[in-house]
């Protein structure tokens, strides 16, 4: 055997994970229609969001002085902001069934980080529908808004989008996480779910009590409304917004500690 | 430290392991009173165990359901942290060096396939090959040596899912022994399997054992492992260990007992003496040497079972007694089984 030490970076993770997604990608194309209908399906439901959203404005010119476009413009940022969660940390959606059944263990046996063994586990493609959505939303008010566009705001765009995605997963990594604490985690995370749907919506359209719980209890308003001021409103960015980025950095290192230290505490059950 | 002292891959000194649990009340009411409850109760599931296991050591744990057998097996692999004591495997804790540790070890449990799923077993390969680093020579040399003791072929290409539970159990053999560890676990390996996969996963331990110096740590409730697998047994039970020496030993923890079996010539005697046999014996053997060595002799059908206890009474000076008065047509020799002897350990003789 070699007596080498090799180090396990950041260099070796990436290329483990791409290794890793490219297997799993590899076996579910094999399951064609599979992956064919539940895009498609991803594309008919939020097609018909857009639909509710139209006929909606079609009575209501304006939602508490939003625009039908601008209230496009969060519903597209929070599509793609969603992708990341979706398509590369869908399996803490099967976090609770493994760890209730012992299953969980197995991760803990191989020499690398577990929540990263765990999540780089499945790719889920149905992502991509949510993107394609999101992305032709996105467009399509941008131009009606006749929003400047350029390399400094493709580049904010970027960095806002990286930003609002990391909330949406440091929000089901803290929702799926519960499990190793509780019995009932199941609750939190379809709790969590039925709060991204807030997430397209300007916080401004909500009383006081769910204004504050959206910003600093459950930051759903960080998804989309925080970061899409910078482009909607660029002339008054609040400054929740410029920290945008910060907190959502910070609060996914959270969300990762507070997952591993359940991890942690995991101790199996019998066999 | 211990490992400097007496070279073991594998040393527990004095571990305990505790868990605490609450005590649940009935009903809702209870179920809402729990919520606030601060009543817990400890549970010892590991109390005070010890024991170094030496390089290419193969070791059976047994114990009943809830001996606290897994529990040993989670904390030597890093996965739980005991409560008190230290262990060792290769000269780390596993607990504080859970990564460092997986590199040296491979775990198996009988039912839980640690591969990908949806992967052909190579893919598989392929990937723990980049997580544990495995060079690409001993890669290579690694699967040379499994195709010279199976046929590896029809495996390679075959989607974990789509196997039988024996192959299964077979790929997820190979795979921890894949990045070559010094000890690999293995945890009801043979659980649900037919008695020629159970044989042929019992070879290519012994032969990746042999070969490779691994430790292999064994739990089983299927004795016919220990006997194929295991040099040494260490049984376990409530949480302290019963029994700690090599299988042979075992045998003898209560007395060397074998079974003498003898049918007589039944052309030589008919029904009726041979009814009166047991009392002849036992009378003739009233007169001879050893006659406390005879634990019990009794009448199975046509054969005669003679209990004898070998450290007080050779069974063939008994035979040579039995001769100069009778007609043998047949004899049998039965060892007690280890599944008998364990059964008596578990039970507390």
């Amino acid at each position: 055997m070699s007596t080498k030490i090799k180090k396990r970076g950041l260099a070796f993770y990436i290329k483990i994970y791409f290794k890793i997604i490219a297997q799993d990608i590899k076996s579910k194309m094999s399951y064609r229609a599979d992956f064919i209908i539940s895009n498609l399906g991803m594309i008919i439901q939020h097609g018909a969001s857009f639909i509710t959203f139209w006929i909606l404005f079609q009575n209501f010119p304006s939602v508490m002085g939003w625009e039908y476009e601008e209230m496009l413009f969060f519903y597209g940022f929070s599509l793609i902001a969603m992708t990341p969660m979706q398509c590369l940390f869908d399996n803490n959606w099967f976090l609770r069934h493994k760890v209730y059944s012992g299953d969980f263990i197995k991760y803990c046996f191989r020499p690398i980080n577990v929540f990263f063994y765990y999540i780089s586990e499945i790719f889920d493609l149905k992502g991509i529908g949510l993107f394609t959505a999101g992305t032709a939303i996105l467009i399509y008010s941008w131009s009606k808004l006749e929003l400047a566009f350029s390399v400094l705001t493709l580049g904010l765009l970027v960095i806002n989008l990286v930003a609002a995605s990391l909330f949406m997963i440091a929000i089901m990594n803290l929702a799926a996480a519960t499990c190793f604490w509780t019995i009932n985690g199941g609750i939190t995370m379809v709790f969590a779910q039925q709060f991204q749907s807030y997430a397209r919506y300007p916080i401004t359209i909500f009383g006081k009590f769910l204004r504050f719980v959206f910003t600093f209890v459950i930051p759903m308003a960080f998804v989309s409304y925080y970061p899409s001021l910078t482009f909607l409103s660029p002339d008054e960015i609040p400054l929740l917004t410029w920290l945008c980025p910060l907190i959502g950095v910070a609060f996914f290192l959270l969300s990762y500690f507070v997952w591993m230290k359940g991890a942690k505490n995991y101790s199996g059950t019998g066999s | 430290m211990t490992k400097e002292k007496n070279g073991a891959v594998i040393s527990l000194g004095n571990i305990s392991k505790e868990f605490r649990t609450l005590n649940r009340r009935e009903g809702l009411k209870g179920s809402i009173l729990d919520l606030f409850s601060r009543n817990y109760k400890i549970i010892k599931a590991v109390n005070g165990i010890s024991f170094d296991i030496q390089p290419g050591e193969k070791v059976g744990l047994l114990g009943p359901n809830g001996a606290g057998k897994s529990t040993a097996i989670k904390m030597m692999s890093g996965v739980l942290k005991p409560t008190s004591g230290e262990i060792r495997v290769n000269g780390v804790i596993p607990y504080n060096n859970r990564t460092k540790n997986a590199q040296n070890i491979g775990v198996v449990f009988g039912q839980r396939t640690q591969l990908w799923w949806a992967l052909p077993l190579i893919e598989s390969f392929k990937l723990l090959k980049d997580i544990y680093l495995i060079e690409d020579a001993d890669y290579k040399n690694m699967l040379e040596l499994y195709k010279s003791i199976i046929d590896l072929e029809p495996l390679l290409k075959k989607p974990v899912r789509q196997m039988s539970l024996g192959q299964r159990t077979l790929s997820d053999i190979l795979a921890s022994f894949l990045h070559n560890p010094k000890v690999v676990f293995l945890d009801e390996p043979t659980i649900g399997l037919d008695v020629s996969m159970k044989s042929k996963i019992r070879e290519l331990v012994l032969e990746l054992n042999r070969v490779r110096n691994t430790t292999v740590i064994l739990t089983t409730h299927d004795i016919g492992d220990v006997d194929a697998l295991c040099e040494r047994v260490i049984i376990i039970d409530k949480g302290s260990k019963l029994y700690d020496n090599s299988i042979e030993e075992l045998k003898h923890f209560f007395g060397s007992y074998r079974t003498l079996k003898i049918m007589f010539d039944k052309k030589a005697y008919n029904e009726k003496t041979l009814l009166t046999d047991v009392d002849e014996l036992q009378r003739l053997f009233g007169g001879i040497e050893h006659a406390d060595g005879i634990v019990s002799v009794s009448k199975n059908e046509e054969w005669i079972d003679i209990l004898v206890d070998e450290d007080k009474c050779a069974v063939v000076e008994l035979l040579s007694v039995v001769r100069k008065y009778k007609k043998v047509a047949d004899i049998k020799l039965d060892e007690i089984s280890t599944e008998e002897v364990i059964k008596r350990i578990y039970e507390g003789d």
